[in-house]
């Protein structure tokens, strides 16, 4: 299983999006913002990130920036209250993996995190409505 | 400034879908149905609004989370409860036993939070339908009565601001909310323009009907 760095500021979405990926058996690493997100990632090189977009201190978009421009290819998977198909759109040109809306399901995050590590089979692919 | 009534029509209805998708988010956070009211819709000046939120709050305690968006049109929008309704929602979604109903600091991180979510699925309606992109604050938590929290000074005096009000009601839970939205004016004449590019030639609308019911 993986090691999943969740930058979320919420404690509460924070503790849901941690409840799904623990019970995967996935090793979870936790920041409240974008600043402690960043450095994590550079210290324990996760294999996935699960962002928020708006946060004190750092944003989502500035991680994402760095993300690039430090030319660190972690799969992220935006998950955020923006509804916007713009912010969609900037979130996927900045190289996120995916944009989910909160609160994502349970099975919407988990296929997109099997999808990040590469464990996803064709048999796995998430129809929303199933 | 006088709206058209195809205006108030067009209006109404973009806050409905934006409501109407935040009753759907809210509906899936608590697993209880929500009910909702028709919005209103009014423009008026600085000096009138806070008269106005007064009699619609009736001087109660209220605890609400504000999101200040900008872009194409600017202003903010407002996730209005009682404090003992935000008290028990922030119970219900947390599993947390009732203590007091004040609300602590990983309370308002949890109401905030809930704000963020349900505002910017009305935001985001707008701004999708309307083809418009709209940056956002942080959102922010304060507690207070009406006039506390709504200081219309901030307001230019010679503008208009416009009012969009709805009510919510989770029954099962006894819990009652508001929602409203302030835009200031001058992005709100950009907001009229926006309208009309996105509705033009589009006569047939949804008249929607008063009240609706969100079930998981």
């Amino acid at each position: 299983m993986a090691l999943i760095l969740i930058v979320e500021d919420a404690a509460l979405i924070r503790k849901m999006l941690q409840k799904i990926l623990k019970a995967e058996g996935h090793t979870i690493l936790e920041a409240p913002n974008g600043l402690q997100g960043l450095q994590m990632i550079r210290t324990h090189n996760p294999e996935c990130i699960v962002l928020d977009l708006l946060m004190p201190e750092m944003g989502g978009r500035q991680v994402l920036l760095a993300l690039r421009e430090e030319g660190l290819q972690i799969p992220t998977i935006v998950v955020t209250a923006d509804v916007q198909q713009t912010t969609r759109a900037e979130c996927l040109e900045l190289g996120a993996l995916t944009v989910l809306n909160k609160i994502p399901k349970p099975d919407e995050l988990r296929h997109w995190v099997k999808k990040a590590i590469g464990v996803v089979t064709q048999e796995e692919i998430y129809e929303p409505n199933s | 400034m006088n709206l058209t009534v195809d205006q108030v029509d067009v209006l109404q209805e973009l806050v409905n879908i934006g409501v109407g998708r935040a009753a759907g988010v809210l509906n899936e956070m608590i697993g209880s149905p929500i009910c909702l009211r028709i919005p209103y819709i009014k423009v008026l000046s600085p000096q009138e609004l806070q008269p106005d939120l007064e009699i619609r709050f009736n001087g109660d305690l209220l605890s609400t989370v504000g999101l200040n968006f900008s872009g194409s049109f600017a202003g903010t929008a407002e996730l209005i409860f009682p404090t003992e309704s935000a008290s028990t929602l922030v119970e219900v979604l947390t599993g947390e036993t009732a203590g007091t109903p004040d609300l602590d600091s990983v309370k308002i991180g949890t109401l905030l939070e809930v704000g963020n979510i349900v505002l910017n699925g009305i935001m985001g309606s707008l701004s999708n339908v309307l083809v418009q992109h709209l940056e956002y604050s942080l959102p922010t938590y304060l507690e207070g009565r009406i006039d506390k929290l709504f200081n219309s000074k901030h307001l230019d005096a010679k503008a208009s601001v416009f009012l969009a009000h709805t009510r919510f009601i989770i029954e099962q839970l006894q819990i009652a909310g508001d929602i409203i939205v302030i835009f200031k004016v001058g992005s709100f004449d950009a907001m009229l323009k926006a309208i009309d590019l996105a509705f033009e030639g589009d006569n047939e609308r949804d008249p929607g009907s008063p009240e609706r019911v969100w079930h998981s």
